[in-house]
């Protein structure tokens, strides 16, 4: 009789769960029919970008014409890798994403799996959820359930043990694997030839930030400076402890900052708590979250005001969560809206809804990380491999480190002119 | 004769000094943290500074509330947190404002803010309807059902951020109703240019009035302490076990989708970090304030005062200078104290 | 006697797994008296009572309340219809206040949703007042001693308006005073027509309050007498249902030189004070007094269960500590828990754990393993030796019955080849055939020059075994019999002495 029960409970459940899916699929059947029109703006969109992308690119290949040297190097690397190309098989590709509740990272899975879809190839997504051994184990699963590539979003950046040991699986099973976005050292890459890493040059976006917020108080130094005592007091909100990126964002964003204020003569920057060990608040989950700097900056605002004359005047923050995290902690103690109060906010990654609040001038500035770009460059990457060609063929044009197969995707400062 | 008697009476007042002492320490313990921050950082006592500390509670109190009565029944919730995220988001894309970027539903116009509240507490009272059923039916431990309904809830919230226009993005842009209502400020203290206290924190007390109503008032309340107190004795007399258990367990949901509701327009930007962890601190605080494990034994006061006391580390102890990586210690010290010198009472010395 | 019988129950049988809990159980209450239940421990008066209460299903028979039969399917449907029960065991929400324990599950309500308090308090002091019973309504149950809660728990039996309440030892932690108080309680109950079933172990309360007995025994209706038509050596005899003399086997022990010695044995948070005696090889010492006289606690104190605020202990004349029950097995020292179950056995693990568990210790193998060949053949050893039955080593010790279970707990203590042995309440819940086989071994242990404490509520079972008899009152010693000399009156007498 309970048998029975638990057994008619369990088909219950198993129907609900269809139930919900099909109805999940109906919704996503009238969005997407709801968004045709808008998908096609979309293109022509995208088109534009792309074109600027090659300006961009013809740049870079002026730099790179000086690196000739290795390019040939590598030329030579290549062929010798050619003989070994395996043939084009029915591709199996394991994407294995650091955290799927990370908003960016987020972005970058949409347009994936949107462009391996359209590749037509077979592919399954895995959450780490900010867990390297949970990452680890499910690569070395999928490995033994017949993957034949990897791309993988490593979650441990700190050391470089955890990226050594994806590919020495990889190594051992003979498959591709391709790095993205958190950044493995030179030797992981250079220790397995079918290994590449797509992301960016980690420390550009805090220099591009910190140069932005530079030549931004340059020009508005008078208004921004609230007490008038010729400084400007700023507060960091880091996204986490030991993360690479974070620490070069932390680090750079004020030190180019300086670097301007200096050339112009106007003081160094100063942060709001003088006392404080760290210049920078981070946020404990390691979560990069837009609550943790909410909680952060309404507590600032409980003791640090105009009246008093020690208001914060800069808010600088890792990502764009954590800025409009701030930004929302802000407008609740009424700046940022239309009444002229005003506290500069500058994060990273424009997302959407960060290009927004620029657009609107409730922030200032972001520093675009271009997840479409990342996305095409890994997809560029996936369709060699599928081709049966070599895994770094045709990357010629793209943005290539010197001696190792890391291809920087660039960062673009995001202002309100930006588009 | 009369000396020993004298002696023995002295001891015993001792005694009972330090009882009191140990039976309030807590609160003796925030005192000296007030005192001491207040000296060392004269910014401390700013209204400014205290209506933010209070704010703080009002926004972590109303989940604490919610876990206190499963504490209560001698067991616990680890979904709350991700009831939280999952309510938020689903708050915050029905109440995304028309010209938002990114518009989860492009073209659905913002729905009536009592509209999306209710059908938060709504999502979450199901979600702890799902628990209850779980733990009254078939006896697990509210541990185990709700270590599953978290990740189940997970799952759930990590296909809603990718449903629609938003592709995974933050969802923000929120309707300015909403922010108003949740985030803006009727009453503003009439302090320099006005301070203003964020309408959550009005909304907070109520519910905390309305939770000690239905604690100490109603039939449901007595129960609900009653089985935490001794299951088979409710049994016995008649009390509706299973069904206490997951309204228990429904209530608790509720309060996680009202806290939801506020958090996404708190927030105001909303993503499936959203919530993480904060059933942890309102475990933390439930047990801080004397809600014990033990069942059957909680007060409102306490779990506002347990609430209150890790804000208040929160924004206290960066005021005096404290290294951030210390709080987390600070905060492990004082769960433990608190649970041992609760836990003190119900040791029998034989 | 009215006419019409307020309670009949008929044939009632209750089987469990390899035991015959009832078999064709009669029994009949009639209104407006007090009809006492009887039997030795594991009779099946309680099994009986959780068939009337629907905590049980009984297999056979059928239960008639006023003429009508009913099949309570559970204590608060029996209570709606009007038949109460006072638990020996009181299972309270010890962290609420009266008043919320004694209208738990029937709160007077506003609106059917808040609860009236102010009602519940008024009600509460009313019935308090008509029972004469001086208890704060508002405080917390468990900072009221036992006796206290013991009368809220009455107070709620009558607050039921039952027609039948039914008495489960009730006096077993009250004052005399309060016993008293409770027999008045009891007649006015009596004079309003209601039914009372009455159990109880104490003769002297049987006969000053029942009008009729039902003796059980071993599950079965034995008599049911009229208690003018009876007396205690009558119900005494019924209950055993043989002469004491033939209940146990030949005392084949001989005292010899003295062991142990206790000295001003006082209790650091127990009623103990200033215990001592002595016990000589080969010894069976009893321990006997009332429920609360603290028996256990001379064992537990002696063990280092509970704490010892005074007192020397010396065995062979060596001053001892025994501070922590550690340090009383590395003294030689065992002890057979009261609560077989609670602080016994490891119900679900197998007979092997269970043995060896007090002396794992020897069974390491280089000093890392555990040499499970050894264990087994001291498994087996023991199995033979107490001849326990069970089916096989490996079978889990929750399906053997009581007395195999306690078999099993003593050849576990042997393995510790102890010099004293403290049991405590050895045969509490096992059925006679059983029980006597465990005296046979104790008195075999005794003969071997172990020396013997042993713990128990049942008199003729201390007369029967023992060589001496210490008789505790209120946490002291109030005398030493010699058992072949003594009788049940002179010890009950000295039970009393320091009340």
């Amino acid at each position: 009789m309970k048998k029975l029960l638990a057994f008619m409970l369990v088909l219950v459940m198993s129907f609900g769960l269809v139930a919900c899916g099909t109805g999940e699929e109906k919704k996503k059947e009238e969005a997407t029919k709801a968004a045709t029109e808008a998908a096609k703006e979309e293109k022509t969109e995208a088109a534009k970008e792309e074109k600027e992308e090659k300006t961009e690119a013809a740049k870079e290949e002026d730099k790179k014409e000086e690196d000739k040297k290795a390019d040939d190097k590598e030329a030579k690397k290549e062929e010798d890798k050619k003989e070994e190309a395996a043939p084009a098989g029915e591709l199996n590709i394991g994407v294995f994403y650091y955290d799927f509740a990370d908003a960016y990272i987020a972005t970058v899975r949409s347009e994936m799996d949107k462009m391996l879809d359209k590749m037509g190839v077979e592919y399954k997504n895995y959450d780490a959820a900010g867990s390297q051994p949970t990452q680890t184990d499910s690569i070395k699963s999928a490995i033994v359930a017949g993957a034949n590539l990897l791309i993988v979003n490593v979650v441990e950046t700190s050391s470089e043990d955890a990226a050594k040991e994806i590919a020495a699986a990889a190594k051992d099973a003979e498959i591709p694997v391709i790095f993205f976005n958190r950044e493995v050292t030179n030797d992981v890459v250079n220790g397995y030839e079918k290994a590449a890493f797509v992301g960016t040059d980690a420390p550009e976006a805090g220099h591009l930030q910190g140069e932005m917020i530079g030549d931004y108080l340059v020009a508005n130094f008078k208004d921004i400076d609230l007490n008038g005592d010729g400084k400007i007091s700023y507060v960091m909100f880091k996204g986490q402890e030991g993360n690479a990126e974070a620490e070069a964002r932390t680090q750079f964003a004020v030190e180019d900052a300086d670097k301007i204020l200096k050339e112009n003569k106007l003081e160094a920057l100063a942060y709001y708590d003088e006392n404080a060990d760290s210049k920078f608040l981070v946020d404990k989950d390691g979560k990069w979250s837009a609550a943790a700097a909410n909680d952060y900056m309404s507590t600032i605002l409980g003791s640090y005001s105009e009246e008093q004359n020690n208001m914060v005047e800069l808010v600088i923050a890792n990502n764009d969560e954590m800025a409009l995290g701030a930004l929302s902690a802000l407008q609740n103690a009424g700046y940022n809206k239309e009444d002229g109060k005003y506290i500069p906010i500058f994060g990273v990654d424009a997302t959407e809804t960060a290009q927004g609040k620029i657009k609107a001038g409730e922030m200032v500035g972001s520093v675009k990380q271009d997840n479409v770009g990342m996305a095409a460059t890994i997809t560029q990457l996936v369709q060699n491999i599928k081709d049966g060609k070599e895994l770094m063929a045709g990357t010629e044009e793209l943005n290539v480190d010197k001696d190792v197969d890391k291809i920087r995707v660039p960062y673009q400062k995001w202002t309100a002119e930006s588009k | 004769m009369n000396s020993s008697t004298d002696l023995k009476k002295q001891s015993f007042d001792s005694k009972r000094i330090i009882n009191l002492l140990i039976n309030n320490a807590l609160i003796i313990i925030m005192l000296i943290l007030v005192v001491y921050v207040a000296v060392t950082n004269r910014n401390f006592l700013q209204p400014a500074s205290l209506v933010n500390l209070l704010s703080l509670t009002a926004a972590y109190l109303p989940v604490a509330l919610g876990i206190a009565g499963c504490i209560v029944l001698t067991g616990t919730d680890l979904s709350a947190g991700r009831a939280v995220g999952l309510t938020a988001c689903v708050a915050a894309s029905l109440l995304q404002a028309v010209d938002a970027p990114g518009k989860m539903w492009p073209n659905l116009k913002p729905l009536p803010i009592w509209l999306v509240l209710i059908i938060s507490v709504l999502i979450g009272a199901a979600i702890g309807v799902f628990n209850g059923f779980w733990v009254a039916k078939f006896k697990l431990h509210p541990f185990i059902v709700t270590l599953a309904t978290q990740l189940i809830l997970y799952t759930v919230l990590l296909r809603y951020v990718q449903l629609g226009e938003s592709r995974g993005q933050s969802i923000s842009g929120l309707d300015n109703g909403y922010r108003e209502f949740v985030a803006g400020s009727l009453v503003k203290l009439p302090i320099g240019k006005g301070i203003g206290i964020p309408n959550y924190v009005w909304y907070s007390i109520l519910l905390a009035i309305l939770m000690w109503f239905i604690w100490n008032k109603t039939v449901f309340g007595k129960n609900m302490f009653a089985l935490g107190s001794n299951e088979e004795a409710a049994r016995v007399s008649g009390i509706n076990v299973g069904l206490t258990t997951v309204a228990v367990f429904a209530l608790a949901g509720a309060m996680y989708g009202y806290t939801g509701f506020i958090e996404a327009a708190r927030i105001a930007s909303n993503t499936p970090n959203t919530g993480f962890n904060y059933e942890l601190d309102a475990i933390a605080a439930c047990v801080i304030g004397g809600v014990s494990f033990v069942g059957g034994i909680g007060k409102i006061s306490g779990v506002i005062i347990g609430v209150l006391l890790l804000r208040l580390i929160f924004v206290a102890l960066p005021m005096v200078g404290m290294d951030q990586q210390l709080q987390y210690a600070i905060k492990g010290g004082i769960i433990l104290v608190a649970c041992a010198l609760d836990m003190r009472k119900y040791l029998v010395k034989r | 006697m009215p006419s019409t019988p307020l309670l009949e129950m008929r044939g009632i049988s209750k089987a469990f797994p390899g035991v015959k809990a009832l078999d064709k159980v009669d029994l009949t209450v009639y209104p407006g008296t007090v009809h006492a239940l009887m039997g030795e421990n594991g009779a099946g008066k309680s099994t009986l009572m959780k068939c009337l209460f629907g905590i049980y299903h009984a297999d056979e028979g059928a239960i008639l309340l006023e003429g009508e039969e009913v099949n309570f399917q559970n204590p608060k449907e029996a209570m709606e219809h009007g038949v109460a029960m006072v638990h020996q065991e009181l299972n309270q929400a010890l962290t609420r206040s009266v008043q919320d324990n004694l209208w738990l599950g029937r709160y007077p309500t506003r609106g059917g949703l808040m609860v009236n308090e102010r009602k519940m308090s008024q009600d509460t002091k009313a019935l308090f007042k008509d029972l004469g019973v001086h208890i704060n309504p508002k405080q917390i149950m468990s900072s009221l001693p036992v006796s206290q809660r013991q009368m809220a728990e009455i107070a709620k039996a009558v607050s039921y308006n039952a027609k039948l309440i039914v008495f489960d030892e009730p006096t077993s932690s009250l004052t005399e005073h309060e016993v008293d108080h409770l027999f008045r309680i009891i007649n006015d109950l009596k004079a309003q027509g209601c039914g009372i079933i009455y159990i109880s172990h104490k003769m002297d309360e049987i006969f000053r309050i029942a009008d009729e007995i039902t003796v059980m025994r071993d599950g079965q209706w034995v008599d049911t007498k009229s208690v003018g038509q009876t007396n205690v050596g009558e119900i005494i005899k019924l209950m055993v249902g043989r002469e004491l003399t033939h209940r146990f086997p030949d005392k084949t022990n001989t005292p010899g030189e003295v062991a142990l010695e206790v000295q001003g044995m006082s209790g650091a948070y127990n009623l103990l004070e200033d215990v001592s005696f002595e016990l000589r090889q080969g010894e069976i010492l009893g321990v006997a007094g009332l429920d609360g006289s603290g028996r256990t606690e001379v064992l537990e104190t002696l063990f280092g269960v509970m704490t010892r605020s005074g007192g020397t202990i010396r065995l062979h004349g060596k001053e001892i500590y025994n501070h922590t029950p550690q340090e009383s097995v590395k003294n030689g020292f065992a002890l057979l828990t009261e609560e077989r179950r609670a602080t016994g056995i490891f119900a679900i693990r197998d007979i092997t754990d269970n043995t060896i568990i007090a002396h794992t210790s020897s069974y390491l193998k280089r000093g890392f393993y555990l040499d499970s060949k050894a264990m087994e053949r001291d498994t087996d050893k023991s199995i033979e030796a107490l001849r326990i039955k069970t089916p096989s080593r490996a079978t889990a010790i929750r399906s053997l019955s009581g007395g195999n279970q306690q078999k099993v707990l003593l050849g576990r203590w042997l393995l510790t080849e102890p010099e004293v042995l403290l049991l405590d309440e050895p045969t509490r819940g096992i059925d006679v055939g059983a029980k006597y086989e465990i005296y046979q071994l104790i008195i075999n242990l005794a003969s071997e020059g172990k020396a013997v404490m042993v713990v128990s509520s049942e008199m003729p079972e201390l007369l029967g075994i023992c060589d001496r008899i210490l008789v505790m009152s209120n946490g002291h010693v109030a005398g030493e019999v010699d058992a072949s000399q003594t009788s049940q009156e002179e010890i009950l007498t000295l039970a009393e002495k320091y009340i």
